[in-house]
């Protein structure tokens, strides 16, 4: 126990000093950009943390329980550009408490509940561009000391308490005022003399919205010579009389943009007829929105019969039903009609137009043909229309067309090739469904085209001519179609100008060498969501403006590392994620090689292995190339004492009577024989005992000293009493050789018996037979003794050929080291073993 | 004194793992006696304010909900998606976009981090009658940078 209570000692004050050691000294806030932006929110923070660096540009500090700012409180930060304090319960904000913040562009205070703002409380903020003072319980524009921020652009005010309009006298100071947000107050009158600053210090790029306000009157001629540049007043008035009247006290007001209506979810008008709209035609308009009027209907086209100067009309969310007819002499260059439920699609015809849009209506599924010669800009997106043949001018009534957006509809039969429509620049058939794409080339005659979307189109691209023509082509996308056979074929051969290409979704599986050949300007490129096995940078190879590579979500397992040396020169991004990797030793190479390449490479942490199974769903960059080499280690130590056994086993072979000589079997050399060996053969055999017998056996490893009657016998000695002196007695064994010869020679036969006899007599010599020659059985049978001998036990046979000969010598030297052998059965044994 | 280093000791060792992982409190949407509506907030930041008016069995088209909370993003685009699930296998999937960057449909389109959002009138939902038995809806309210701005985890009681 002693020692556990040691250790716990120790280890309590480490870890108590450890926690206070915080790699990051600004705590609790999150470094954002280093030494510029900086993240404080919700970290309940009581003071301004003292820790962030000075240089810090960009503070965020909402939704701490701040409650309180004391002069110079941001002396720390004399950098900042951004100072977000929304939600930071601050009551009390005192004099200079933004004192220093020279530089400040952007100060927001929203949703602090303020009971004493000092009057020097905005002090010093000599740069203030932006100011949000939304939801501070401010009750007048009059009490807001701001009247110093002579850099001020943009004042939100929303959702506050202010009952008066009156703009200030400070306002006069405030010439960079572009924007006023004074929504979702108490506005409920509008007095001449509220606007009495702009009549003096006319701030020509104010845009000044005064929605949810519940206006109940505007003193006629309270805007008179007033301008501005956007008024709006969506949501504030409850009873349509209230708005007629209203909007004809806005007489003499010139204003770029008008916006009027309502919000989805604020409705308070009681009714809606064209009259309250009558007085517009007092108010000059350039730009003109009204959007989400319940009862908006123009079954009455003169509802816009005083906007027929204004050059652009929005119409959004409004019950239109029909918009026919419309006057001739309108000067509309612009129309924008957004989900306005038209049973029947507008036939306009109206030369001024440049711009029509018409989204998101549902009610009507074939288009009736236009008549805007000026057209220029056309938007006929998410209206789930049919075409049963496009386009060409006569559709539409123009030559003048650049863009063209029939996004999102329902079937587009392309049984005309543009024809008129030269001037395209934008086209776009995304998510509508393309009929007949592929039966000739479609867009020959767009040769000024730059941006061609048919991504999602069910187009399954056969005939390889379907983009000839596109010379001009810069970005093409094409994601979500198929090719024949899934194989990409060289269908980009006239998009020389490419810039951007997008083949994602495409189900592709192979792509032809020479695809991309032509795309000299190619910067980028997506492969990504198709099929493909192998990562092929070789069609890439001489694209040297290509700069991003996205081959992401394919199933590629490990492409080659020598493909991937031919990488195009500039590229900067490769995006290789979500493929099949297989994280195993034989990919090592390329394994390696993102790990090297990791500059490059997008979401490099998000590379998983695929396979094998153990490594599945783990980062590739977590593959350890130290596994292969121990598996190498291993192997390679393997091999090496395979190796050293095999080379030990054949030394051992070739070198056994060498180490019987060192272990010490020289006992045969050691006692009273003179010889290993008397040889008893015919003299017809004597060239082969002298040429292979003694010559190997005298001359090889280890040497054997052979007695032969030729050299060895006593000359003056009876041959029977050599045989028997210097034969058989100095002798260990003997060997016969056993031919045609010998059993027909008489000496030989007498020189065995007496072997035989000798072999009884003492009880060492053992008998080695060695058939030279095969003997007739019939011969071998008038000598029965040899012959039984022979059948019995196990003699040597002289064979010719080069194995045969080696199994022989070998066999030879093993029975003649062999001990001392009692008998022929001892020998043999000796030469199984 | 062994006994009590030693606490001290799995005390401090266990310390930082506890801090944060407290899910927000259920809360009821609506009750009626034979529908019952439950929710949870799943976004770690905020727990927020839901009722729905009338709450019953015979499901009225257009019903009128009232929803509150603080932003804690800016909403100059927020998209709706909703999942209903019964016993884990997903019945309907769901997206619609509430506010779109032009032309502001609602009045709290286009509000910034720190403003409430406070929304009382009808959703566009069918009539219909709710067959018995219990539901999961997961309603996500999202940014233009798919950043939550709300999240709830629902359970719709029908007997």
């Amino acid at each position: 126990m002693m020692p556990f209570s040691h250790l716990a000692g120790t280890l309590i004050p480490a870890m108590t000093f450890l926690s206070y050691l915080r790699p990051e000294s600004w705590e609790p806030c999150v470094e954002v950009v280093p030494n510029i932006s900086y993240q404080c929110m919700e970290v309940n923070l009581y003071k301004i943390p003292d820790n962030i660096p000075s240089s810090a540009k960009n503070l965020d500090l909402s939704f701490n329980p701040l409650r309180h700012l004391g002069s110079h409180s941001f002396s720390n930060f004399p950098e900042l550009r951004v100072l977000d304090l929304s939600r930071c319960e601050i009551q009390t904000i005192e004099d200079n408490a933004y004192q220093g913040l020279n530089h400040l562009f952007t100060l927001k205070l929203t949703g602090n509940p303020i009971q004493h703002l000092a009057l020097g409380a905005f002090a010093g903020l000599s740069s203030l561009q932006k100011l949000v003072a939304v939801e501070i319980n401010l009750t007048s524009l009059e009490d807001f000391p701001i009247g110093h921020l002579k850099t001020l652009k943009e004042l939100n005010v929303a959702h506050n308490s202010i009952h008066s309009f009156k703009l200030p006298e400070y306002f006069s100071n405030l010439t960079n005022l572009e924007h006023l947000d004074l929504s979702n107050n108490r506005i409920q009158n509008i007095y001449h003399k509220d606007l009495q600053i702009l009549h003096q210090i006319p701030l020509l790029s104010l845009s000044l919205d005064l929605s949810l306000n519940m206006i109940d009157f505007i003193q006629p001629g309270a805007f008179k010579g007033i301008r501005l540049h956007k008024l709006t007043l969506r949501s504030n008035f409850d009873k349509m009389n209230v708005m007629k009247t209203c909007i004809q006290a806005l007489a003499g007001l010139e204003v770029h943009q008008l916006v009027l209506g309502e919000f989805k979810n604020e409705r308070n008008l009681d009714r809606f007829d064209k009259s309250a709209l009558e007085g517009l035609c007092n108010l000059t308009i350039e730009e003109f929105q009204i959007a989400y009027l319940e009862d908006f209907s123009s079954n009455d086209i003169g509802v816009f019969n005083c906007l027929a100067n204004v050059s652009a009309v929005s119409l959004v969310d409004l019950w239109l039903n029909k918009l026919e007819s419309l006057p001739k002499d309108f000067r509309w260059q612009s129309l924008e009609l957004v989900n306005c439920r038209f049973e029947q699609f507008p036939a306009l015809a109206l030369p001024s137009l440049k711009t029509f849009v018409l989204t998101a209506n549902r009610d009507s599924k074939t288009v009736v043909d236009f008549e805007l010669p000026s057209l220029e800009f056309l938007d006929l997106s998410g209206n789930g229309l049919n075409f049963r043949s496009c386009c060409s001018h006569s559709d539409f009534g123009t030559t003048r067309l650049k863009y063209l957006d029939m996004s999102f509809n329902n079937i587009i039969v392309m049984g005309s090739n543009f024809l008129g429509l030269e001037q395209l620049e934008h086209l776009d058939f995304r998510s509508s469904t393309l009929k007949q794409a592929n039966d000739f080339s479609i867009f020959l005659s767009l040769t000024k085209l730059l941006y061609l979307d048919i991504s999602h189109t069910h187009t399954r691209v056969v005939f390889h001519g379907i983009f000839h023509g596109l010379y001009s082509l810069k970005v093409l996308k094409m994601a979500g179609n198929s090719f024949r056979d899934n194989f990409l074929p060289a269908i980009f051969t006239d998009l020389t100008n490419l810039t951007f290409l997008d083949l994602s979704h495409c189900k592709v599986e192979q792509v032809s060498q020479g695809a991309f050949d032509s795309l000299l300007r190619l910067q980028v490129i997506n492969m990504s969501y198709n099929n493909l096995l192998l990562l092929d940078i070789l069609p890439f190879k001489y694209l040297h403006s290509l700069q991003v590579l996205d081959y992401s979500f394919n199933h590629i397992v490990a492409p080659k590392v020598q493909k991937l040396q031919h990488l195009p020169s500039n590229l900067t991004l490769l995006n290789l994620t979500q493929n099949d990797f297989a994280c195993v030793c034989e990919h090592q190479s390329f394994l390696q090689w993102v790990k090297d390449q990791r500059w490059l490479l997008v979401e490099v942490e998000q590379m998983m292995c695929a396979t094998p199974l153990d490594m599945q769903g783990m980062p590739v960059l977590s593959f350890r190339n130290t596994t292969c080499q121990m598996n190498k280690i291993i192997i390679s130590v393997s091999v090496l004492s395979v190796l050293v056994v095999s080379l030990t086993v054949v030394l051992v072979y070739k070198f056994y009577f060498h180490l019987m000589l060192l272990a010490g079997c020289k006992r045969f050399g050691g006692d009273e024989c003179t010889y290993d060996a008397f040889v008893i053969y015919s003299s017809q055999d004597e060239d082969w005992v002298r040429n292979e017998l003694v010559k190997n056996l005298e001359e090889g490893v280890p040497p054997f000293q052979l007695c032969l009657h030729y050299r060895d016998f006593i000359p003056g000695v009876a041959i029977a009493a050599n045989i028997i002196q210097e034969g058989f007695h100095k002798s260990r064994k003997v060997i016969v050789v056993v031919s045609q010869h010998f059993i027909q020679s008489r000496w030989c036969i007498f020189e065995y018996e007496i072997a035989q006899t000798w072999q009884f007599l003492s009880s060492r010599a053992g008998i080695i037979f060695i058939i030279l020659q095969k003997v007739e059985k019939s011969l071998l049978r008038q000598q029965m003794e040899l012959y039984r001998l022979l059948n019995r036990n196990t003699y040597l046979e002289w064979e010719d050929s080069v194995l045969g000969k080696h199994i022989f010598w070998r066999r030879l030297r093993k029975a003649l080291l062999a001990g001392k052998p009692q008998s022929p059965e001892g020998a043999a044994d000796a030469e199984n073993n | 004194m062994g006994g009590l280093t030693a606490a001290l000791l799995i005390w401090a060792l266990l310390l930082p793992k506890g801090g944060s992982g407290e899910a927000w409190p259920i809360h009821t949407a609506c009750k009626d006696s034979s529908l019952e509506v439950l929710y949870q907030s799943c976004d770690p930041l905020q727990d927020f304010g839901f009722s729905i008016d009338q709450c019953s069995k015979d499901l009225k088209p257009n019903l009128s909900i009232r929803l509150g909370l603080i932003l804690r993003e800016n909403i100059k685009e927020l998209f709706l998606d909703i999942a209903l699930l019964t016993k884990g296998s997903s019945i309907l999937n769901f997206s619609y976009p509430i506010c779109e960057g032009d032309h502001p449909k609602f009045s709290f389109c286009g509000r910034s981090k720190g403003e409430q959002l406070y929304y009382v009138g009808p959703v566009n939902n069918p009539g219909l009658l709710v067959p018995e038995g219990e539901y999961q809806v997961l309603l996500e309210l999202y940014d233009e940078n798919r950043s939550t701005v709300a999240c709830a985890n629902a359970t719709v009681i029908c007997s």
